[in-house]
């Protein structure tokens, strides 16, 4: 009887153990993944790049400007950008 | 449990991997080539005198008006007890060199196309500059730029040239 159970403690059934490396092979990507976001970040002095005129949400504001009018004008009735509408579509 | 215990940790040990140079520590020295001329320039030719080291580059709209300024800062001070470091950050050296034709500058103009003297720094922000004192030990630093900045750096210099070298 104690034999019996020092076996099954010292070697898990089959399904228990591959559960086990699974998890650990989970845990092992999940680091190996995080390593990666490290890697990822844009340092201050990295971001000449980002800092391009063609980069920009907006690359014309001018455009931007009588792109968002036409919008907010069409939308005025139900709260355009975000605001509460008036619904006088007045803009 | 234990896992996302190990989890937290590891986004933890990411997190504080770019350690940043404050106040009261060690200025890391370093050793940069020149716009103008080949031989290299490093922070520990200048001991003994207060250094300005400023971080800038081409694309950085703030620096449009520091690096003009640090013309006039050069000049209020003695070219003996104090001294400019412009490291130039960007990775296309032409676009550094256009700018600095645009805005001519009277002091020592750096380049660091790897940013590695940026990484050692850990610098925060754009444009960011560090006031080391005679003994080679960052005093001040300040981080983004607006014209009336200027005045605190000025009062900064002033009194830390007026310390003599041997109080560190």
């Amino acid at each position: 009887m104690r034999s019996n159970a020092k076996s099954r403690r010292s070697s898990p059934s089959q399904p228990l153990r591959t559960k086990r490396a699974l998890r650990w092979l989970l845990a092992l990507i999940a680091l190996v993944c995080l390593g990666g976001c490290a890697m990822q970040a844009v340092q201050p002095w990295q971001r000449g790049r980002l800092a391009r005129w063609d980069m920009r949400w907006d690359p014309d504001p001018l455009q931007a400007a009588m792109n968002q009018h036409a919008y907010f004008s069409k939308e005025g009735t139900s709260g355009e950008i975000g605001a509460a509408g008036g619904g006088c579509g007045c803009n | 449990m234990s896992l996302r215990i190990a989890l937290a940790a590891a986004l933890l040990a990411a997190a504080g991997a770019a350690s940043a140079v404050e106040p009261g520590a060690t200025a890391p020295d370093f050793s940069l080539t020149p716009f103008a001329g080949t031989h290299s320039v490093s922070l520990a030719d200048y001991r003994g005198k207060v250094v300005l080291v400023d971080f800038w580059a081409s694309w950085c709209s703030p620096c449009r008006q520091s690096l003009p300024l640090y013309n006039g800062l050069q000049a209020d001070f003695p070219v003996s007890e104090f001294a400019i470091l412009a490291v130039g950050l960007d990775e296309n050296s032409d676009d550094a060199r256009a700018f600095l034709r645009e805005h001519p500058v009277k002091y020592t103009a750096l380049q660091d196309p790897r940013g590695d003297v940026a990484q050692a720094f850990g610098l925060k922000g754009m444009p960011s500059s560090y006031l080391i004192d005679r003994a080679g030990i960052v005093r001040y630093r300040h981080i983004g730029f607006e014209p009336e900045d200027i005045n605190a750096l000025k009062r900064e210099i002033t009194a830390l040239i007026a310390k003599p070298a041997a109080a560190h």
